[in-house]
């Protein structure tokens, strides 16, 4: 039994040696995707943010207003929009509370802000939070806060990907990245906005009855991000972004999503019911403001918070 | 009818790889549990397929339905009748619907001539014994269950009767006659890879407990750890990572 145990020690011993590096291998020497299929590490992916997060390691003095959420956030908040307030949008795709537990401990203190506009989508607190995981290993550098991050997910995609980030890093894979400031359709404007050139939004079929469901773990993670912020005596508002009316109406539990977020504490504004907006003039896709729709959305959003 | 064949490889990996995991569990603990499978896409006949397919439900019903209800003793009438109410209500024990209802009185049909001949203990030991390759007329014998095992598994994973029989109308269409859709042969090329090497470990390890229940243990240390080290990457890199139940989870 003694030998038994002893080997089975050695032998983890040498995994945990032998297998980060075999991912490193598989993930660089890979010449396609599905030969990687469990390390998903994409510099520059979709919604600027290496930009972004280059741009915040950049910033001096503090900031008014920090924005806090995922794709709702960083193509709903336009600093242009504030004129006279520095403002920072630190959102990202399909951001759940954990990546925004992460991004306020690494950067809370540098960009320090008076206010913070957390905008939440439900679906941000359904969701898993791998794919934006992976997004924030790739993009970001790779800390505890990373690990934790993993740990919080348990994923296996999320647990090589870091693995795999942790090599870059290490070894300066991608110090000669650039990303391009436009992509696609897309635009990155400084202060962490995303702007699209896409401006009207052709409905498809109507998006089916549904309804919001909401994970504890990451109500549990808002909640503490929410203390974070309390702890640091910042004055925290919660946002929901404009989305279509077709898609906000096909959800069958809105008023549930409301009485949630009214339970936190801090003040709660859902644009949906306060702002009407047209799908077809004021939307770019099934989820997202064009820009008409964030100077629309913008505008009311300063006058109900006196901004 | 790729689809139907990708079902009956989707639910012997499902089912047999969470009676493996509980197997393995159980003997870390010094438990050494039934196994459930034993090859049984390998069977020449549907009575070895029940011999070596979901063998804990197979002996229970065996143990605890068909042998009170009188087993094989008796008139010719009666083992037909017992052998029905053991398929069907082992259809009903996977849901109250129909589809698995069909399923269950399909099997008793395909085990019923085999009975009434006696022929239902021709195939007790392991194919191809002693030879690397089935004989002819054994291959056919396997190509043939296996055809008859996935006919039964569409209605098994149809929602309703009309949706089994559109799928099977489907496959009987003037289609089966035109050439195949490469594309989709394309897109599935992975699958059928991997299938085709899951057959390969399954036949070579045939006469074992389970595929590679023998594999490497000879080798020196360094060689076998390299082995199951690579079995560990190989799990890690490439299994699906979306919340995935098992679908044996329903019954």
């Amino acid at each position: 039994m003694k030998r038994f145990i002893k080997k089975i020690i050695l032998f983890i011993l040498i995994t945990l040696i032998a297998y980060p590096i075999l991912v490193f291998i598989a993930g660089y020497f890979s010449i396609a995707n599905a030969l990687r299929l469990n390390v998903n590490y994409r510099k520059g992916s979709y919604g600027h943010m290496f930009t972004r997060v280059k741009e915040v390691n950049q910033i001096k003095g503090d900031a008014d207003i920090l924005f806090l959420g995922s794709s709702h956030a960083y193509r709903s908040f336009d600093p242009r929009n504030f004129p006279g307030k520095k403002t920072f949008n630190l959102g990202s795709s399909s951001q759940t509370p954990i990546q925004t537990n992460v991004l306020l401990k690494r950067y809370l203190d540098k960009i320090d802000p008076e206010l913070v506009i957390y905008e939440v989508y439900p679906e941000t607190l359904g969701a898993d939070g791998v794919e934006s995981s992976l997004d924030l290993i790739a993009n970001d550098r790779n800390d505890l806060h990373s690990l934790r991050m993993s740990l919080d997910l348990n994923n296996i995609k999320t647990y090589n990907t870091l693995i795999y980030g942790t090599f870059a890093d290490v070894l300066n894979l991608d110090k000669s990245f650039e990303e391009p400031l436009t992509k696609d359709s897309d635009t990155y404007i400084p202060g962490g906005y995303v702007e699209s050139k896409l401006t009207n939004y052709k409905k498809g079929t109507t998006p089916k009855r549904n309804s919001w469901s909401l994970r504890d773990e990451q109500i549990q993670k808002f909640k503490e991000n929410l203390l974070l912020l309390r702890k640091r005596k910042v004055k925290v508002v919660l946002v929901y972004a404009p989305i279509p009316g077709s898609l906000y109406n096909s959800y069958t539990n809105n008023d549930y999503v409301d009485s949630l977020m009214n339970s936190f504490g801090v003040p709660y504004y859902n644009f949906n019911e306060i702002l009407s907006l047209e799908d077809s003039l004021d939307f770019l896709d099934a989820d997202h403001l064009n820009q008409t729709g964030v100077d629309k959305f913008n505008s009311r959003l300063k006058e109900v918070l006196n901004l | 009818m790729l689809g139907a064949i990708f079902f009956a490889f989707q639910i012997y990996g499902d089912f047999s790889g969470y009676s493996d995991i509980a197997l393995g569990t159980a003997r870390l603990f010094g438990i050494d549990l039934l196994r459930n499978f034993a090859f049984p896409y390998f069977s020449r006949d549907i009575a070895e397929f029940w011999r070596r397919w979901h063998i804990s439900l197979s002996s229970w019903f065996r143990d605890y339905l068909y042998i009170p209800l009188g087993g094989s003793k008796g008139g010719t009438l009666k083992k037909v009748r017992n052998t029905l109410i053991v398929f069907m209500v082992s259809g009903l024990w996977h849901g109250a619907n129909w589809t698995f209802i069909i399923w269950g009185a399909l099997n008793a049909v395909y085990f019923l001539p085999l009975l009434l001949l006696n022929k239902n203990r021709d195939h007790l030991e392991t194919v191809a014994e002693g030879r690397a390759l089935p004989t002819i007329k054994e291959s056919f014998q396997i190509l043939v269950t296996f055809g008859l095992t996935i006919f039964a598994w569409i209605f098994f994973r149809s929602e309703n009767v009309p949706q089994a029989l559109k799928y099977i109308s489907g496959i009987f269409s003037t289609s089966s006659f035109s050439l195949p859709e490469f594309g989709i042969i394309n897109e599935a090329r992975g699958t059928i890879v991997m299938i085709f090497l899951f057959i390969l470990i399954e036949w070579a390890g045939r006469r074992q407990q389970y595929g590679i229940a023998d594999f490497g243990l000879n080798w020196k240390r360094p060689f076998r750890w390299a082995f199951y080290l690579t079995l560990i990457f190989l799990i890690l890199m490439y299994l699906k990572t979306e919340e995935t139940p098992f679908i044996y989870f329903q019954f």
